[in-house]
């Protein structure tokens, strides 16, 4: 059976927020790190497993997972800037979503077509969340390089 | 189970998440003092299983939350590669198996440190 036109592109094209506004921005940004924050979770949960095992065992994979050096703190950063980026901006969409808050009235589609999704008040939301979650996310790193417990 | 409840059970979790991994962030960070003093960087046994059986509970709810959002976000970004979608069946079969895999393994966790 021919498939039809529109499945060819498919996930890549559903990433690619190049061309739109913050809207598509911030939907493919929430897709992908979504995706980091879930393959991170799983290698958690084997993580933690091995405290089940008893000290040595954990000992052994902290020291495995140490032994990376710039690239396990590099990796937690991207983790933190996920995880700040992912739940500040679901906190937004939930507020869209689920409550209706932020969005404008539904109104005639009259050309040329603007989303009324994207009024006065998402635009704020969208640009808050993005310099919120840039400074803590140079804090997490300046927390994490520089050294654990120190900042 | 229709769409409409996953997202709702989606939207439920994501909430829970937003307390529950704040309070493990700080836990690990800033509420911790130093819990990699002394242990060469690496975080000690005593501090990751003592954190686990005083907050079990907060824990669990972060596990079952953490994967059942997860897990049904992949399902729903995974959808859009299923064509026929008579086939999504497939899809939600694997995701189901993978949810109750890290569930039990996660649960085994809690259980056997706790």
């Amino acid at each position: 059976m021919k498939k039809e036109p529109r499945y060819k592109s498919g996930l890549i094209s559903s990433l690619n927020p190049f061309g739109y506004n913050v809207e598509r921005w911030s939907y493919a940004l929430h897709r992908v790190t979504g995706v980091v924050l879930i393959g991170y979770l799983m290698a958690h949960i084997f993580e933690t497993f091995e405290l089940s095992m008893g000290n040595t065992a954990w000992t052994s994979t902290m020291n495995a997972l140490h032994s990376l050096g710039p690239l396990e703190l590099v990796g937690l950063w991207i983790v933190a800037g996920s995880a700040l980026y992912h739940g500040a901006n679901g906190i937004r969409l939930i507020l869209n979503e689920m409550f209706g808050k932020l969005m404008g009235r539904p109104i005639l589609p009259v050309y040329p077509y603007s989303p009324t999704s994207l009024g006065r008040n998402q635009r704020i939301a969208v640009w808050t969340i993005t310099g919120v979650v840039l400074v803590l996310w140079v804090w997490a790193g300046l927390y994490l390089l520089t050294g654990l417990g120190v900042v | 189970m229709k769409e409409s409840w996953s997202m709702i059970l989606t939207y439920a979790c994501a909430m829970i998440l937003v307390f529950v991994l704040t309070f493990h962030f700080l836990l690990q960070g800033p509420l911790a003092g130093k819990p990699f003093e002394g242990t060469g960087g690496v975080l000690a046994f005593s501090y990751a299983a003592g954190n686990l059986v005083n907050f079990e509970v907060v824990f669990g709810l972060l596990l079952y939350a953490a994967i059942l959002h997860g897990l049904n976000g992949v399902r729903v970004i995974a959808l859009e590669w299923f064509h026929p979608q008579k086939k999504a069946w497939l899809l939600n079969l694997i995701i189901v198996v993978l949810m109750a895999f890290f569930l039990a393994l996660g649960s085994y966790t809690l259980l056997a440190v706790g």
